[in-house]
C-alpha cells in the first residue's frame, strides 16, 4: 500500500487570490520591483509509484516509479510548459497537480487553487442532449449548477451549435461532439489550466478559432501548465520549460534554452 | 462549515445529475425504452411463479402476491449490490480526467435503482389493491421499512464498490453469495413454515425481517416489528460508515490502480 503523503492546503480558494492581488498592489504602489509571483502549486521532490497488477499466480514485481523526484513550482500568472519523451511521466505530474493523485513520497503544496485538467467530454452520454451534456460535463470540471446555466449561452455560441444543442449528441457528428466538449472544458476557466496536448479541435475552421482562443487565454496572465510535443506551441507560448526525463526533472528554465538543449537531446537518441 | 456544505451540495447535484443521466440511456437504449423497469421484474416474476405455484404445485394462499412482495423488495438489493460493486471500476477513465469524491460511484447506482425500484412499487401497490389488499393504516409504517433496507443496501453497496477495485475476484464471488443469500432471504418460501429454532437462525439474514415487515404491512394489514427493524438500521450503520471510510481512505488510490 502506499506511503501516505502530506498534501498541505492552504487558505480558502477566493482567499487566495484576493491576498496575492493585494500583495501585488502593495508592491506597486511601494514603487519596489516587483517580486516574482508567488507559487501556486509546490512540488517537492515528489515521486508517483503505480503497482503493477498483481496476481496469485504472477509473479510479484516493484512498483513502477513514473515519477521519481521531481521539484517545481508553478506561479501565478506565468504558463509553464512541460517537455519530455513518452513514458517520461508528464501526464502523471500534471494528474499531480490536479489534484488527481497524490505522491507516493514527497510533498505537493497547492496555496489554495483550483486546478483543472481540460478534459474534453469528460462524462459525455450519448443519449443526452447537448445542454445536458454540458452541464454534466461542467459540473464533473468543478463548476456549479448555477455557474454553468450562467455561462451556458456562451459555451452554445462557441461551440456554434445553436441549432442542435436541445437534439442528443448520440446523433452529432464528430465534429460537433469535438465542438462542444472544447467549449465547455474552455468556459469552465479554473483558476490554473491544465492542458495536455489539447490545443484546437474540429474542422479547419474551428481549430482556427479555439487554438486563437486558447492561445489568447493562454498569454492572458492566467496561470497555465501546457504539455505540449510541439517544439512551435512551446516556444511561442511557454513563459518556461521543464523538461522531465525518466521521471526526473532534466533541465528547467527559459524556454528557449530548454527547449534547445531537449531538442538537441532527442535528435541524438533517435540517430 | 459553509465550505464542507457546498462540496456536499455539488456533490448532491453531481449524483442526481448522473443518476437522472443513467436512468435516461438506460430508457433510451432500447425500443421500449423505460418500461423494460417494469416488464422485466414481471417477467422474472412470472417465471418464478410458473415454478413454483404452476410446476411444483407449491405455495400457500395468496401465494403470487406474497412472491411479489418478496421479489420487489430483493431487486432493489440485488441491483444497487451487483452493478454498484463494479461502479468504481467502471469510472476509471473519468477518474484520471477529474477529481471527484469515488462515493460518487456507488451512490449513482443506488440513486437510480431506487428511481426504478419506486416505480415498481407503485406498480405493486395497485397490483395489490386490485386483488383484493387494500391500503391501510399500517401503510404509514413503510417509509421506515424502506429507510432500514436503504441503509442495508448502502453498505453493502459502499463495501464492496471500495474493495473490487483491488481484487476484482470479489465480482464474482459477490455474484454467488448474492445468489445464495436469494434463496436464504424468504422469498418464495414463508420463514414461519419452519422450526423455531430455524426460524430465529435466518432472521439473523436482514433480509428476512425486513421481508417480512413489507408483508405484515402490505398482505396483512399490519404493524411490523419496529424493535427488529431499528436493530438492523443500526447494525448497518456502522457498514456504511465502514464502506465510507474505505473509499475516503483509497480516494487516491484508485486512480493509479491498473485495472
Amino acid at each position: 500500500m502506499s506511503i501516505p503523503s502530506s498534501v498541505t492546503e492552504l487558505p480558502p480558494v477566493e482567499d487566495a487570490e484576493a491576498v496575492a492581488d493585494e500583495a501585488a498592489e502593495t508592491a506597486e504602489t511601494a514603487g519596489v520591483a516587483p517580486a516574482p509571483a508567488p507559487p501556486v502549486i509546490e512540488l517537492r521532490n515528489v515521486g508517483v509509484c503505480y503497482q503493477r497488477k498483481k496476481g496469485l499466480f504472477t509473479r510479484r514485481s516493484a512498483g513502477l516509479w513514473a515519477l521519481e523526484d521531481v521539484s517545481l513550482e508553478l506561479h501565478r500568472g506565468e504558463t509553464l510548459g512541460i517537455v519530455g519523451r513518452n513514458g517520461a511521466g508528464k501526464s502523471t505530474l500534471l494528474r499531480l497537480l490536479a489534484g488527481i493523485t497524490r505522491p507516493d513520497r514527497g510533498t505537493v503544496i497547492n496555496h489554495g487553487y483550483r486546478a483543472t485538467l481540460l478534459s474534453l467530454q469528460a462524462g459525455f452520454v450519448p443519449h443526452l442532449t447537448g445542454r445536458e451534456n454540458v452541464i454534466l460535463s461542467a459540473m464533473l470540471l468543478g463548476l456549479s449548477r448555477r455557474e454553468i446555466l450562467a455561462r451556458m449561452d456562451d459555451i452554445v455560441r462557441f461551440a456554434e451549435l445553436e441549432e442542435s444543442i436541445d437534439e442528443p449528441i448520440g446523433t452529432y457528428s464528430t465534429g460537433m461532439k469535438a465542438r462542444l466538449g472544447f467549449s465547455t472544458a474552455f468556459h469552465v476557466d479554473p483558476q490554473v489550466f491544465l492542458l495536455d496536448e489539447v490545443l484546437g479541435v474540429g474542422d479547419a475552421g474551428f481549430v482556427k478559432k479555439s487554438t486563437s482562443a486558447m492561445n489568447d487565454r493562454i498569454r492572458s496572465d492566467k496561470t497555465v501548465v501546457l504539455v505540449s510535443h510541439n517544439g512551435a506551441v512551446v516556444r511561442s507560448l511557454c513563459d518556461r520549460l521543464v523538461w522531465i526525463e525518466h521521471g526526473r526533472v532534466q533541465a528547467e528554465g527559459e524556454t528557449r534554452e530548454v527547449l534547445a538543449r531537449y531538442e538537441t537531446h532527442v535528435k541524438r537518441q533517435s540517430r | 462549515m459553509t465550505a464542507l456544505s457546498a462540496t456536499a451540495q455539488r456533490y448532491l447535484t453531481l449524483v442526481l445529475h448522473r443518476a437522472y443521466a443513467e436512468l435516461r440511456s438506460e430508457s433510451e437504449r432500447t425500443y421500449i425504452g423505460f418500461f423494460w423497469w417494469v416488464i422485466e421484474p414481471i417477467v422474472f416474476m412470472a417465471v418464478l411463479y410458473l415454478v413454483f405455484k404452476v410446476i411444483m404445485q407449491r405455495g400457500t394462499p395468496n401465494f403470487v402476491q406474497f412472491l411479489f412482495i418478496g421479489l420487489v423488495a430483493w431487486r432493489w438489493l440485488e441491483t444497487c449490490l451487483v452493478s454498484g460493486a463494479n461502479s468504481i471500476i467502471m469510472a476509471r477513465g473519468l477518474m484520471q480526467q477529474v477529481y471527484l469524491s469515488k462515493l460518487v460511484f456507488p451512490l449513482v447506482v443506488v440513486v437510480t435503482n431506487t428511481v426504478k425500484f419506486a416505480i415498481v412499487c407503485l406498480l405493486l401497490v395497485g397490483f395489490l389493491v386490485a386483488t383484493g389488499f387494500p391500503i391501510g393504516l399500517p401503510y404509514l409504517a413503510l417509509p421506515a421499512v424502506f429507510a432500514t433496507q436503504l441503509v442495508l443496501i448502502l453498505g453493502v453497496t459502499i463495501v464492496f464498490a471500495g474493495l473490487t477495485p483491488f481484487l476484482p475476484d470479489l465480482i464474482v464471488v459477490l455474484r454467488n453469495v448474492v445468489r445464495l443469500w436469494f434463496f436464504l432471504s424468504g422469498i418464495f418460501w414463508d420463514i414461519k413454515d419452519f422450526s423455531h429454532r430455524l426460524q430465529d437462525a435466518l432472521r439473523f439474514n436482514p433480509m428476512v425481517p425486513v421481508l417480512e415487515a413489507y408483508r405484515d404491512i402490505l398482505l396483512h394489514d399490519t404493524w411490523p416489528d419496529f424493535e427488529l427493524l431499528a436493530i438492523i438500521a443500526a447494525a448497518c450503520l456502522p457498514v456504511c460508515l465502514a464502506g465510507v471510510w474505505i473509499i475516503r481512505r483509497f480516494d487516491y488510490v484508485y486512480p493509479k490502480l491498473r485495472y
